[in-house]
C-alpha cells in the first residue's frame, strides 16, 4: 500500500497532541496558575522556562500543555457524544419508514440551521460557562451532522444485495444495522470525526477567548490567547505560543482526516480493467 | 496513412508495474468496421482510452496511434481535446454516467456542434434536431430539453452516439455499448448505429464480449487475451474456423438454443481455469495454463504473430467438426 | 402437480401518492393472479423484460414481500399462516444467489465468516467448519480462500462463494436470479454448469431467472413468460422459443442475437 504523506504526518502531530496533554495530568514544569511576579514577561529562551512567562510569570509550556488536554478533551468529547448519537439516529433513520426517516432529517436541517457559535453563546449565558457547556454545544451542533452523513451512507449500504441476502437466512433488522450496515459506514464516519474533532479545537478556543468557554483556574489556548492581547506591544510572542499551538493541532487532524479518506476508498472501489 | 480511419502499432500501455497491452497492433480501413473481444482483464477498454488519449493517470503508452495523418501518442492534452469528437469519438457502456445530470441533453450536443464548426445556435439546434430523428428518437425538440434521467437507458444510449457522430468523426469507437440495457432494447440501439454509422462512412470499432453482435455487426474482428491480440481475421472466417484454442473455447463456450439435449444433460463446454492476473502471466504464451493443446514451446515462448494469429498450435478442424 | 414451492393466484400493487382523504389513491398493479411452481428435482425458468415484475415475484417467493392477495406455499403449507419454527424450516430450505456477486457478499468479511452466517443465524446443529470446507469444495474451491476478502477475487470467484453461501443449510429449493448475467461469457459457462450439476447431484428444485433465452433454453426443462405481472406463456423452452404464442414472448425472441444469424448476414433484422 502506497505511504499516505498527509496520514502520516496529521498522526504524528495528532499523536504528540494527545502525548502532551495526558503528560499533563501526572507532570507539569510548573504550577501554571501560580503567579510568579518577579519572574514576569520572561522571554522565550531562558533556562528555566523555555518559552518564557506570562504577564504574572506563569510559565507558558505549562500552560500550553494544560491547554492542549482541554483542547483534546473538549475536542474529543464533543466530537465523539456527537458521533455515537449521529450514528444511531443516521442508522434509525435510513433503516425505518418514511415518517420516522423524516421526522429526524428535519430536526436534523432545523438543528443544523442555526449557527454553531449562536448555540454555545445561548448554551453559555444559560448554563454557565465551562468545558462541559462548550461540550455540550459542541454536541447540539455536530450530531445533526453525523446524522446525515451516517443516514446517507447507510441508506446506500442498504440497497447493497448482501443486506437482503442476511435477511433471506433470518437476521433481524438490528442485528442487520449493526454487524452489516455500520461497519461499511465506519470509514466515512471515522474521516468525519477527525474533522469535527479540530472544529471543535477551534470552537472551544473561540469560546474560551470570548470569555464564555474555559475560565481560571481552567486552561485554554483560547483563554491564553485572550490573555495575551493585552501584551502585544509589550509581548508579542505570547500570543504567538498558543496561536501555534492551535494551528499544528487543527492542521494536523485536518491532514489525517483527508488521508484517512483517502486510505479507506480505494479498499471498495473497482478495478479499471 | 490516410487509407485508413485508425493504424494502432505496437500498443503497449502500462501503469509502471504492470503492463496491461503488450504489443496490440491492428489497422481499421476508412468505413471499415472491426469488433474487438476480450473478458475482463483483455486489455481492451484500456486500448480504447489509449486511443483517445483519455488514460487514468499513472497510465501511459508506447507505441504508435496513426489516425487522421499524426501520431496520437504523441500529442498533447490540449490537441487531443480539440480532436475528440471532432475525428475521433467514443461511446461508454453506461450512459447515465457519460450524460451530464444537470443539463438537459440538448445542451450537450449543440455545444459540441458549434465548438468544432461555425454553426450559430440556431443552426446547430436544427442540426441536432435532425439527428435525433436520425436515431429514431421520438419528438426530437422536445426531447432535446430533457433531463438524462427523465428518459430510458435505450434512449440515452441513443443519444450518447447522435452525440458521438455528431462532427461526422473518422473513427467511433463502442465500448459495450449495449451491455447495460435491456435485451429487448439491444438489438434497436444496434441497428441505429450500424445504419447511422453506414450513411456516414464512419469506421467502427465495436469492443464486448458479446460475439454474436460482432457477428451482426463487424467485418473483421480481433481477439484479445492478457493485453495481446491471440486471433485476428475477418468475421466470418475467424468464428466459423477459429484457429486458436481461446476463440474456440469462447465460441463454444456460448449457450445457443441448437444442440441442446431434452434431457437437461447437456453441459456447455467451458474453457478451464480464470484469467491470470497481470501480475502473475505466465511467460511463453498467456493463455497455456488454460489450454488443452498447450506444448512445451508454448510454455516457454511468447507465439509470433504469423497472419493475424498468435499460437504454436492452431487448431485444424476436421471435416466432421 | 404441485410444486415444493408454488405461488397460487398472487397479486401485487403498490400504493402510489400521498394518503390524502381528497384524492383517490391510484395503485400500481405489479402481479396479477400469478400461479408458479418450483419443483424437487427440476429446474425451471422465469423470463420476462424488465419492469415486467420479475424481481417482485422472486421477493414473494423468498418471503421477504408479502401479496396483496394468493398464497405463498411451502411444502404445502402458507409461509404467512407459519409459526416461528415452520418459518425457521422454510429459510432452511431455501438458498438463493443474486445477480451480482460484489454486492452479494459484505466487503468488510472474509469470505468464510459470509459462509458461516446462515448456519449460525439459522441455529443449524452441525460442525460449522467442516460443514464450510464440504460446500466451499463443491462448488470448486479450495479452503484456502476462506481467510480473504471479497474484494480479492473475480467475478466468476464471487459468484462460486454466493453459491457456496447458498447451499451451506442443504436446501432444497435453490432461487437463482440472473445469476450469470454480470459474468464473463466464458465463465458463465462454468457457473451455469455449476448449476446444472448441483441439482441433478442433490436433487434441487431450482428457479433460475434470467433474460438470456438461451441461458434458460439450457439449463432448464420448463420455462414460464411474465410479462406486465402476468403469466402469459409456459412451456418446454425450445418449443416455446421456436414456436412463441405470445407477443411477449415473441418480443423476447426476436431480441436474441444470434451468432448464426450475424454471420448469414441478417444479424439486426
Amino acid at each position: 500500500m502506497r505511504l499516505n504523506v498527509s496520514l502520516i504526518i496529521g498522526a504524528i502531530l495528532t499523536f504528540c497532541a494527545i502525548s502532551i496533554a495526558v503528560v499533563s495530568t501526572f507532570w507539569l514544569p510548573y504550577n501554571p496558575n501560580l503567579p510568579n511576579i518577579p519572574n514576569r514577561l520572561l522571554a522565550a529562551g531562558s533556562a528555566e522556562h523555555w518559552l518564557g512567562t506570562d504577564v504574572l510569570g506563569r510559565d507558558i509550556i505549562s500552560q500550553l500543555m494544560v491547554g492542549a488536554r482541554t483542547s483534546i478533551v473538549v475536542g474529543a468529547g464533543g466530537a465523539t457524544i456527537s458521533l455515537v448519537l449521529g450514528a444511531i439516529m443516521g442508522l434509525i433513520a435510513a433503516a425505518s419508514g418514511k415518517i420516522v426517516d423524516e421526522t429526524i432529517s428535519r430536526v436534523a436541517d432545523i438543528m443544523l440551521s442555526i449557527p454553531g457559535m449562536v448555540t454555545a453563546l445561548v448554551l453559555a449565558a444559560t448554563l454557565g460557562s465551562g468545558a462541559l457547556t462548550t461540550i455540550f454545544a459542541l454536541t447540539a451542533f455536530f450530531t445533526p451532522s453525523f446524522t446525515r452523513v451516517a443516514r446517507s451512507a447507510a441508506l446506500s449500504v442498504l440497497q447493497e444485495d448482501f443486506i437482503t441476502a442476511a435477511q433471506l437466512y433470518g437476521r433481524g433488522r438490528i442485528f442487520i444495522l449493526a454487524r452489516h450496515v455500520f461497519p461499511n459506514i465506519a470509514g466515512v464516519l471515522i474521516v468525519q470525526f477527525t474533522l469535527y474533532f479540530a472544529a471543535g479545537i477551534l470552537t472551544e478556543a473561540g469560546l474560551s477567548y470570548l470569555g464564555v468557554g474555559v475560565t481560571r483556574p481552567g486552561i485554554s489556548w483560547g483563554l491564553m490567547l485572550s490573555e495575551a492581547q493585552n501584551q502585544v506591544g509589550v509581548s508579542s510572542p505570547l500570543a504567538m505560543w498558543p496561536g501555534l499551538s492551535i494551528v499544528i493541532v487543527v492542521l494536523g487532524l485536518n491532514l489525517m482526516g483527508d488521508g484517512l479518506r483517502d486510505v479507506l476508498d480505494p479498499k471498495l472501489s473497482k478495478s479499471i480493467l | 496513412m490516410t487509407d485508413s480511419a485508425m493504424d494502432v502499432r505496437d500498443l503497449f500501455v502500462g501503469n509502471g508495474d504492470l503492463q496491461a497491452v503488450r504489443g496490440v497492433s491492428f489497422s481499421i480501413p476508412v468505413g471499415g468496421r472491426m469488433g474487438l473481444v476480450g473478458e475482463s482483464g483483455s486489455g481492451k477498454t484500456l486500448t480504447a482510452l489509449a486511443m483517445m488519449g483519455l488514460l487514468p493517470v499513472g497510465w501511459s503508452t508506447e507505441g504508435r496511434i496513426l489516425h487522421d495523418g499524426v501520431d496520437l501518442s504523441c500529442q498533447s492534452d490540449s490537441q487531443l481535446s480539440r480532436r475528440r469528437g471532432r475525428t475521433i469519438s467514443m461511446v461508454f457502456q453506461d450512459p447515465l454516467t457519460a450524460l451530464d445530470p444537470v443539463r438537459r441533453v440538448g445542451h450537450q450536443i449543440i455545444s459540441l456542434i458549434r465548438r468544432h464548426s461555425d454553426a450559430g445556435k440556431a443552426e446547430a439546434t436544427e442540426q441536432a434536431k435532425a439527428l435525433f430523428r436520425q436515431m429514431n428518437l421520438p419528438r426530437p425538440a422536445q426531447m432535446l430539453r430533457a433531463y438524462p434521467h427523465q428518459l430510458s437507458g435505450g434512449q440515452r444510449q441513443r443519444i450518447m452516439i447522435a452525440i458521438a457522430l455528431a462532427c461526422y468523426p473518422q473513427l467511433i469507437i463502442a465500448d459495450e455499448p449495449t451491455t447495460a440495457l435491456d435485451t429487448t432494447v439491444q438489438k434497436q440501439v444496434l441497428r441505429t448505429l450500424d445504419v447511422a454509422v453506414r450513411e456516414r462512412g464512419t469506421a467502427l470499432l465495436m469492443i464486448t464480449h458479446n460475439l454474436p453482435i460482432i457477428a451482426a455487426i463487424c467485418d473483421t474482428v480481433a481477439v484479445m487475451y492478457a493485453g495481446r491480440i491471440v486471433e485476428a481475421g475477418p468475421v466470418a472466417e475467424v468464428f466459423s474456423k477459429p484457429r486458436h484454442p481461446y476463440t474456440m473455447g469462447l465460441l463454444r463456450s456460448q449457450p445457443t438454443m441448437d444442440n441442446i439435449a431434452l434431457d437437461g444433460s447437456s453441459r456447455l463446454p467451458s474453457i478451464r481455469g480464470t484469467v491470470p492476473p497481470l501480475q502473475d502471466l505466465a511467460i511463453g504464451c498467456a493463455f497455456q495454463p488454460r489450454c488443452e493443446f498447450a506444448t512445451d514451446k508454448c510454455r516457454l515462448e511468447t507465439p509470433k504473430v504469423i497472419e493475424g494469429l498468435s499460437c504454436w498450435h492452431p487448431i485444424v478442424l476436421d471435416a466432421e467438426e | 402437480m404441485t410444486g415444493i414451492l408454488e405461488l397460487r393466484g398472487v397479486s401485487q400493487a403498490y400504493r402510489l401518492g400521498r394518503r390524502s382523504p381528497f384524492v383517490t389513491a391510484s395503485y400500481l398493479q405489479v402481479l396479477s393472479n400469478v400461479d408458479f411452481a418450483v419443483r424437487t428435482g427440476q429446474a425451471v425458468g422465469l423470463v420476462g423484460e424488465s419492469g415486467a415484475g420479475k424481481t417482485t415475484m422472486t421477493r414473494i417467493l423468498t418471503g421477504l414481500e408479502r401479496p396483496q392477495t394468493g398464497q405463498v406455499l411451502f411444502d404445502g403449507k402458507d409461509l404467512w399462516e407459519m409459526n416461528a419454527v415452520e418459518r425457521l424450516e422454510f429459510r432452511r430450505n431455501l438458498g438463493v444467489v443474486m445477480q451480482n456477486p460484489r454486492s452479494s457478499l459484505d466487503p468488510r468479511m472474509p469470505v468464510g465468516s459470509s459462509l458461516l452466517e446462515p448456519l449460525r443465524s439459522l441455529g443449524i446443529d452441525c460442525d460449522h467448519v467442516a460443514r464450510v470446507n464440504e460446500v466451499i469444495e463443491q462448488v470448486g474451491m479450495a479452503s484456502s480462500v476462506l481467510g480473504r476478502y471479497p474484494h480479492e477475487f473475480s467475478g466468476g470467484q464471487l459468484q462460486r462463494i454466493a453459491i457456496a453461501r447458498a447451499l451451506m443449510t442443504r436446501p432444497i429449493v435453490l432461487i437463482a436470479d440472473e445469476p450469470v448475467s454480470a459474468l464473463d461469457v466464458s465463465i458463465q459457462a462454468q457457473v451455469l454448469n455449476l448449476l446444472m450439476d448441483l441439482v441433478t447431484d442433490l436433487n434441487l428444485a431450482l428457479m433460475l431467472v434470467a433474460h438470456d433465452l438461451s441461458v434458460v433454453a439450457y439449463a432448464t426443462s420448463r420455462v414460464s413468460v411474465l410479462a406486465a405481472g402476468e403469466i402469459v406463456e409456459t412451456g418446454q423452452p425450445l418449443e416455446l422459443f421456436s414456436r412463441p404464442k405470445s407477443k411477449a414472448t415473441q418480443d423476447l425472441v426476436a431480441a436474441v442475437l444470434t451468432m448464426e444469424a450475424g454471420l448469414a448476414g441478417r444479424g439486426l433484422d
